[in-house]
């Protein structure tokens, strides 16, 4: 077997593999959509690992490989144009304000905060999932999605803003 | 909203204050009537995040087709290569479930332990037997965990004890155990280890509070602290000695 060339990406890349599936399902909404947007990200990074800097963030890089391939695809284009989010005024979410309703908040169900995640728009999505459900410290979203840290700091606060707003308004709670 | 720190809550829980500023912050919190209501909201919103957004994982027929693209110089000969599938995705399936844990980037263990020491550090009632006695705080867990653990005496050490809580975390119930070190506060967080051996501490996590692991005397145990790591690890070192089989 000709494993020399390839094994460094395998031992990098399988690993993120159910992230990859996740963050992509969760972007596409639909399971053939995103196996074959896995792939092809696959495929993209095998061929373009030559390229891939030792030491860089390779997590990173991958996922910019999977947003970029999703951002050019079919359903991609569709969201970014139906999701006109204005960048103005992102001070005032950064800025929290919201109330504390943990009691809400704890008891909301799993299936109200997959909802509540649901039905945000991709741009603010995506820097969510990378954030809180990755782990990723801001610049490496910032990395992952080619974008500023301020930008990341102010969709995440718009996004947690908008999931809160969702699950207090669902669960009954003013928000 | 008064207080001007409010904005860095999220930065706080996000854990991307720097190391003299998350002090400042963490010095600030017993001080404030709104920051710690918020950041214990902030870190069960994003908890909440955590499980709810995990909601898929790669189906196996993809994970094998995945391998074969990387592999593609295995494709001998038809018959060889559906005897070789099932066989295959096996493997794969076994490899990264060995290999997952190990390599996951963001440390999830360690990121709700570090999520439970801060819930501690905001709340008014950080634990849920107050005592500076381990002689009182022992016995508390008894019948409350699947086993047992050994704590160490602080008398005559820079640490005291506060108290202890039951934790759940990765679906496995623990001890939280809080010590007082000077201005700071330490969580020793004890669990029943999945399997035997022992191991030492291992202390550079990703994260910018001070964190270590190690394993002894059939338990992984965790310290998370705004202490520094050599103050931390004489707490380790006691820990280490108290549950030496």
């Amino acid at each position: 077997m000709s494993r020399l060339p390839n094994s460094d990406f395998e031992q990098l890349a399988l690993p993120l593999l159910d992230s990859l599936y996740n963050f992509a399902r969760w972007q596409c909404g639909d399971a053939e959509e995103a196996r074959d947007l896995v792939q092809e990200t696959f495929l993209k990074a095998l061929k373009g690992f030559g390229s891939f800097q030792e030491g860089t963030n390779f997590r990173a890089w991958i996922f910019r490989i999977l947003r970029n391939t999703f951002l050019t695809s079919r359903t991609g284009l569709e969201r970014r144009s139906t999701d006109q989010e204005d960048e103005e005024g992102f001070e005032e979410s950064v800025v929290t304000h919201e109330t504390p309703e943990l009691t809400l908040i704890r008891r909301a169900d799993t299936d109200l905060v997959q909802r509540a995640i649901a039905q945000l728009p991709v741009a603010f999505r995506e820097v969510l999932l990378l954030a809180d459900i990755e782990e990723m410290k801001y610049q490496e979203v910032a990395d992952a999605l080619t974008i500023p840290i301020g930008t990341v700091m102010s969709r995440l606060a718009r996004a947690r803003k908008q999931v809160r707003e969702y699950i207090l308004q669902a669960a009954g709670g003013k928000s | 909203m008064s207080c001007e720190w409010r904005e860095k809550v999220a930065l706080f829980v996000d854990d991307e204050l720097d190391a003299a500023s998350q002090r400042e912050f963490v010095a600030h919190l017993p001080t404030c009537a709104e920051c710690p209501a918020a950041v214990s909201d902030q870190i069960a919103l994003k908890k909440a995040l955590r499980v709810a957004g995990a909601k898929f994982t790669a189906p196996p027929d993809l994970r094998a087709a995945i391998y074969s693209s990387i592999h593609p110089s295995q494709t001998v000969s038809r018959w060889w290569k559906w005897a070789m599938a099932p066989v295959c995705a096996l493997l794969l399936g076994t490899i990264g479930f060995l290999l997952y844990p190990k390599s996951q980037p963001g440390e999830p263990m360690i990121a709700s332990l570090v999520d439970s020491h801060i819930t501690a550090l905001a709340s008014p009632n950080p634990v849920d037997v107050i005592s500076n006695s381990l002689h009182n705080v022992r016995p508390w867990f008894a019948g409350k965990l699947p086993f047992t653990f050994q704590m160490p005496d602080v008398k005559d050490s820079p640490f005291t004890l506060i108290g202890g809580k039951l934790v759940y975390v990765e679906q496995r119930p623990g001890a939280q155990l809080l010590y007082q070190a000077g201005q700071h506060k330490i969580s020793i967080f004890i669990f029943k280890a999945r399997n035997q051996g022992t191991t030492p501490p291992v202390w550079n996590h990703d994260v910018s509070f001070t964190a270590s692991s190690w394993k002894a005397g059939g338990r992984d145990c965790y310290l998370v602290s705004d202490a520094s790591r050599d103050e931390s690890a004489k707490l380790v070192t006691m820990f280490q000695e108290a549950n030496r089989q």
